[in-house]
């Protein structure tokens, strides 16, 4: 072990500034949706995607492979991405966030190359394709400050993250030639599609959509989701939340695929959100029970209770859908709001759980 | 290789508490999903090398924490324990062992 590397309790200075970002974003989220919140939020409406993206998942994900490869540089990513947004809430100039953005996702790209180095193969190929995308969003951002732009440049990071994530697990499953055949066709799939959109043609983001659709089914065919949730405890919880988002991201996918992703789509709020919280936020709460403890090396004792949130999450993110796709503002207002209701409850839960770990921590020592 | 302690400590042994480990997300213990390579028992010192399958997974030292655990509480206080992360060679799954093979559909 590398004895430079930052102990849990200097990891926790970044994911604070992580959740800062998160908060933010959530906040400027109900803004755009015109619920009141606190003015340093209301300013904020406009960076809710990249304080939520380049921000919040730019701040976690880099910190759990910074954690992973036991070294001291790949912590700057983190810290970079944190500071990116939390200076959005100070008096610097504009272009201070954008820039940190930047440096952040560089320096996670060659984090991710090195587990590249260290094990070639797809799924860590797939893992530095993501980490690709977050610079090349992050980058648009900076030099054209266009979000349309850079949303599916964030999007594919988070989703290739994911997807790199589980294709990795599938090798304890039996071989599927013919599954990694359409994975690897996938992936020069969703490449053409990012080329395309960078260079703004027309109906590209379709094609990407295309690509979630058919990776939501590959996952539901293919993911050891299908096989552990008749296991019990944490693990079938994990697989829960994983069918459910391959689920959302099916639909994101779907919506996405008539058009939904575009600027000014009368859908792409649904469409986003189906990505960003049905797929992305599912997973997130299936395993912040197993890579919290692993970050912070606090205990997070699973519970039935976790359930909840992820209920709330479904069931407020299906309230939003319809109330965007039928035209009811006042619906797809409350869930939005009760969205973010959910992942406080989500945080409050995880708050609850450090501390019921380590109750139980004295108890057994 | 072997010794004469108290309790009786062998590689048998070390690796049946090594069982108790569990990855969350697979439901396997560490032992059966072939992430153990070695165990060497010696005088006074006990050394596991063990893996993880993906070098982007961050649980490795909560796993080697709680290997940690389960071995000092099963030893002698007088008995070194002594963990070790290895890459080499790469995990395959043919490392696994036939009961997890045969839990996951192989």
């Amino acid at each position: 072990m590398n004895l430079h590397e930052i102990p849990p309790i200097g990891r926790l200075p970044m994911l604070i500034l992580g959740m800062i970002c998160l908060l933010t974003a959530v906040l400027g989220g109900l803004a755009r949706l015109a619920i009141d919140v606190p003015s340093f939020a209301q300013y904020q409406a406009g960076a809710h995607g990249a304080l939520m993206i380049a921000g919040f998942f730019g701040t976690v994900i880099s910190l759990e492979r910074a954690v992973a490869l036991h070294r001291f540089w790949p912590y700057l990513a983190p810290l970079c991405a944190g500071l990116g947004g939390v200076v959005l809430l100070a008096p610097f100039p504009v272009v201070v966030s954008p820039i940190l953005f930047c440096l952040s996702g560089a320096l996670f790209l060659v984090a991710s190359w090195l587990v590249y180095r260290q094990m070639p193969a797809i799924f860590t190929f797939t893992l530095f394709l993501g980490a690709l995308s977050l610079l090349l969003g992050n980058l648009v951002w900076l030099l054209r400050a266009e979000v349309s732009v850079a949303m599916p440049f964030w999007m594919s990071f988070l989703v290739l993250t994911i997807a790199g994530e589980r294709l990795e697990l599938t090798r304890l499953l039996p071989p599927k030639p013919i599954g990694r055949l359409i994975f690897i066709g996938l992936l020069g799939f969703i490449v053409l599609a990012a080329c395309l959109i960078l260079f703004v043609v027309p109906h590209a983001t379709q094609l990407l959509a295309a690509s979630w659709l058919i990776l939501a089914l590959w996952l539901l065919r293919y993911d050891i989701a299908r096989r552990t949730v008749r296991q019990t405890g944490l693990t079938r919880f994990v697989a829960v939340c994983l069918l459910l988002g391959y689920g959302w991201l099916a639909v994101g996918g779907f919506l996405g695929l008539v058009g939904a992703f575009e600027n000014g789509h009368p859908w792409r709020d649904s469409a986003l959100h189906a990505i960003f919280l049905g797929f992305v936020f599912s997973m997130v709460i299936g395993h912040a029970a197993i890579i919290f403890p692993a970050v912070m090396r606090v205990k997070i004792p699973y519970h039935p209770f976790f359930y909840l949130p992820l209920a709330a999450l479904q069931l407020s993110l299906l309230v939003r859908v319809v109330g965007n796709l039928g035209d009811l503002w006042v619906l797809r207002q409350a869930g939005g709001l009760l969205n973010g209701l959910s992942l406080a409850l989500f945080v409050l839960t995880i708050l609850a759980s450090v501390i019921r770990g380590a109750a139980s921590w004295r108890v057994t020592a | 290789m072997n010794v004469d302690a108290k309790p009786l400590l062998t590689p048998e042994l070390i690796r049946n508490k090594l069982r108790s480990v569990v990855d969350p997300e697979v439901g396997v213990n560490i032992v059966d999903l072939g992430l153990v390579y070695q165990v060497d028992v010696a005088e006074g010192a006990v050394k596991v090398l063990l893996t993880m399958t993906s070098p982007a997974c961050p649980l490795s030292d909560l796993v080697i924490a709680d290997a940690e655990s389960v071995l000092c509480a099963a030893v002698d206080d007088a008995v070194q324990v002594n963990i070790e992360l290895v890459w080499s060679p790469p995990w395959d799954p043919s490392m696994m062992s036939d009961k997890a093979r045969e839990n996951l559909g192989w």
